[in-house]
């Protein structure tokens, strides 16, 4: 193991306006993204799943 | 923009609203797991839970290693943090305690008016919880072998004393795990089996909790993340690995030793 923690230091106190969380680069933007479309995606059907557990159909 | 104070003024972050969202999953994951045997929910509350987890303290670890946020007055606020946490944990062990004491010292006669109850074969305690109690005891020897080599810029004793601590650590959730093939007794067929699975199965879990916080300090470890003087993450690791050390003697001595 090499110690990188000056060029991370360099790379995350650059003045360029980025939140920490996607400071990082490619990698937190498509993680952050997958993520969000996840928790979102999964709320939206979470409500959907509990709306039809809460109207059941009449069985004949 | 001139920061002309010591304070940590945090960026917008959205994990706390994947986190919410993520919990709401799992709530309503277990309920359709439970209820329509599905189990995608269910899944997909954990994945996007442990997302957030690995993004959160990813990015707490930016602000403090990387961008220097962690000021002396901004550390004071996670010490205080950390201590109000282990507070709220010994309150959630009380409870199982509670439970414990408030059935075994006076049983009813359902029971047999005895403890452990009628037809319960506890295990002995002079054999793995013994065992498991010195391996506890040893780890917590080790973690201050870490900090007294790091606080002194061992690098090497630190490494080995610290993967010394994650070993004995994983060597305990082994033998626990080994141990609950071994009893007579199920969490679900009385008292005995439901006070004795609740606490020390939660006792597990926190091993397995501060494990892995050791072995992410000894990963930030090995990749320099750790000075002789600013290492907060290490010790809040270690205040836990105390904490869940102490919270097993409890157990052991309650439930496996008095209670046998």
């Amino acid at each position: 193991f090499e110690n990188k923690v000056p060029e991370k230091q360099k790379l995350f106190q650059e003045d360029n306006g980025m939140p920490v969380h996607l400071k990082g680069g490619t990698s937190d933007a498509l993680l952050y993204r997958a993520t969000m479309l996840l928790t979102v995606g999964g709320t939206a059907y979470a409500i959907y799943m509990l709306a039809m557990a809460a109207f059941p159909k009449k069985q004949n | 923009t001139h920061q002309t104070h010591a304070y940590h003024m945090v960026n917008p972050s959205p994990w706390p609203l994947t986190g919410a969202l993520s919990a709401l999953l799992l709530t309503s994951g277990l309920v359709m797991w439970f209820h329509y045997n599905s189990t995608i929910l269910l899944s997909l509350g954990l994945l996007t839970n442990i997302l957030t987890m690995y993004q959160w303290w990813r990015d707490i670890i930016r602000e403090g290693t990387y961008q220097g946020h962690h000021t002396p007055i901004v550390q004071k606020g996670l010490r205080y943090g950390m201590i109000l946490f282990i507070v709220s944990e010994v309150f959630f062990f009380a409870g199982f305690f509670w439970a414990f004491y408030h059935s075994s010292l006076v049983p009813t006669h359902d029971l047999g008016g005895c403890w452990p109850p009628t037809g319960i074969t506890p295990l002995n305690p002079l054999e793995v919880p013994l065992l498991n109690t010195s391996v506890l005891l040893a780890s917590g020897v080790s973690i201050t072998w870490a900090h007294h080599s790091l606080m002194e810029g061992n690098r090497n004793h630190m490494n080995q004393a610290l993967l010394i601590t994650i070993l004995l650590g994983l060597y305990f959730t082994i033998l626990q795990a080994s141990e609950y093939f071994e009893t007579s007794f199920s969490i679900s067929d009385g008292i005995y089996g439901s006070t004795f699975f609740m606490a020390t199965g939660f006792h597990g879990l926190h091993v397995i909790i501060g494990s892995t916080f050791l072995i992410v300090c000894l990963l930030r470890q090995l990749k320099f993340h750790f000075t002789s003087k600013h290492h907060f993450g290490f010790e809040a690791a270690a205040w836990y690995w105390h904490f869940v050390d102490v919270v097993w003697l409890f157990l052991y001595v309650s439930i496996y030793w008095w209670g046998s």
